[in-house]
């Protein structure tokens, strides 16, 4: 029962709440802000186009890579619990799949793409 | 005045200075005045300080400056006399205490005794928009609309690896606090590098002492150092040149950073300026231009090439740069983007 309670009153409080917010809102709405204040601030000057824009991520390769190992540490957990049982065998298919990754880590270094730009 | 505004009025003035070309020198040293906060963009402040007289071509930069502070607002002139539209502004009489006025004047708007400044400029968008189009964004196509007033940005070259993306144009100053005080130009943004560079106006000529090496404190993080240096001989201190070396903020400069054609390049001139910050270097700058210094690089980059030299050789540099006048003319010839129909633009 007072479960109930307490979320009702949870309920209750949070309604109360955004009541609030938006009753200062609204008072404060009659100052919204004109064409003049919307401008960017350039240092007095006007700006020519709008500032949604496309730009390039240029960290993306990096982030990829990033993407790439936590996948590796994914596998390596149940790994590291049948290691025990499994052994010199485990060692040698883990060894495997890391000089696999690690081959493409190289690649990736060749074409530069550890070079912040 | 209620206990809220009352308890406001006693936190330091937010003042933001719009300067002219014979600002006084005592400008710089407002930022060692604690009951004032000299802030970096009209949006936080609450006073819209001139300090002395703007030239003419600067007036509708002035008035695009005041419509950015948020209410309530006031102006106030010093060492120079309020100009239409700005009949309501506090001038500030010879022999009055700059900061007391600034307080009384913010006590006042807080206190509603003083109506705070209203727009100067109409309460319109740059173009029209608004039910123009299918979704009423204000023109054809995905990439076509101007959403309030402002036209969308379009592809350009990419300077770096081909990929072409929309570059950003616009022009930047008078009023920058990175940029020297009446300095106005004309950036085309790629992503985060600058890839072109018109100069609309050079900086003025005024020769402030140590205006250098304080800014490029201040861009790289160091205010309270820059704000010391303002105190007499104070790069003559052991300890200032000692927190400066603590600092490690000579390896925050990129080394070969703008270099000149003899070999100065931002490190050298900034250790100059540590040495003697009261005559900086004067680099060979003949051939030199803009593009050479600023093309490529990123925007902090950019910021502290030119917070590096002096006005009188920005100027020389300026001197040798393309003005905003021969790119407009040339790409009127070439039927530049600048002059196109905005609201024709296809879909992308």
């Amino acid at each position: 029962m007072t479960v109930v309670l307490a979320v009702f009153l949870i309920i209750g409080l949070s309604f109360l709440f955004t009541a609030g917010l938006r009753a200062g809102v609204a008072v404060d709405d009659k100052r919204h802000a004109t064409y003049p204040q919307q401008r960017p601030f350039l240092g007095g000057s006007d700006p020519e186009t709008h500032a949604l824009q496309r730009f390039h991520i240029r960290y993306y390769t990096m982030t990829l890579l990033f993407v790439a190992f936590e996948m590796e540490m994914m596998f390596m957990y149940p790994w590291a619990v049948v290691f025990v049982e499994e052994g010199p065998k485990a060692l040698a298919e883990m060894g495997m799949f890391l000089a696999i990754l690690s081959v493409g880590i190289l690649y990736g270094w060749k074409e530069g793409i550890f070079e912040w730009e | 005045m209620n206990w809220i505004a009352k308890l406001a009025a006693k936190a330091p003035v937010p003042i933001f200075i719009a300067r002219g070309p014979d600002a006084p020198d005592e400008t710089d040293r407002l930022h060692l005045n604690p009951a004032l906060t000299i802030v970096d963009t009209p949006r936080a402040a609450s006073i819209l300080l001139v300090a002395g007289t703007l030239p003419h071509a600067l007036k509708m930069y002035l008035h695009r400056l005041h419509d950015q502070l948020p209410h309530p607002r006031a102006t106030v002139f010093w060492h120079s006399s309020p100009t239409e539209p700005f009949s309501n502004a506090v001038e500030i009489a010879h022999g009055d205490d700059l900061a007391s006025v600034l307080l009384r004047t913010r006590a006042a708007l807080l206190g509603g005794e003083r109506a705070s400044d209203a727009d100067v400029l109409p309460d319109e968008p740059a173009n029209e928009w608004q039910g123009v189009g299918p979704h009423g964004q204000g023109g054809k196509g995905m990439m076509g609309g101007t959403p309030y007033g402002r036209p969308m940005a379009m592809t350009d070259d990419d300077i770096r690896d081909g990929l072409k993306l929309d570059a950003y144009t616009a022009e930047f100053g008078p009023f920058l606090p990175m940029l020297p005080a009446g300095m106005i130009l004309k950036l085309t943004l790629q992503g985060d590098i600058i890839q072109d560079v018109a100069v609309v106006s050079p900086p003025y000529e005024d020769a402030r002492k140590g205006r250098e090496i304080r800014a490029l404190l201040r861009l790289l993080g160091l205010p309270t150092l820059a704000n010391r240096m303002l105190v007499e001989n104070a790069h003559r201190d052991a300890g200032f040149k000692r927190l400066v070396t603590l600092s490690g903020v000579r390896m925050a400069i990129p080394p070969d950073l703008g270099r000149t054609h003899d070999g100065s390049d931002v490190r050298s001139r900034f250790e100059h300026l540590l040495k003697d910050p009261f005559s900086p270097q004067k680099p060979h700058l003949t051939g030199l231009d803009l593009g050479d210094l600023l093309e490529g690089r990123e925007w902090q980059e950019a910021m502290l090439i030119l917070n590096s030299f002096d006005n009188v050789s920005l100027r020389k540099i300026c001197a040798n740069t393309r003005t905003n006048a021969d790119e407009d003319s040339s790409e009127q010839t070439s039927g530049g983007h600048e002059n196109m129909d905005h609201s024709a633009h296809g879909g992308h």
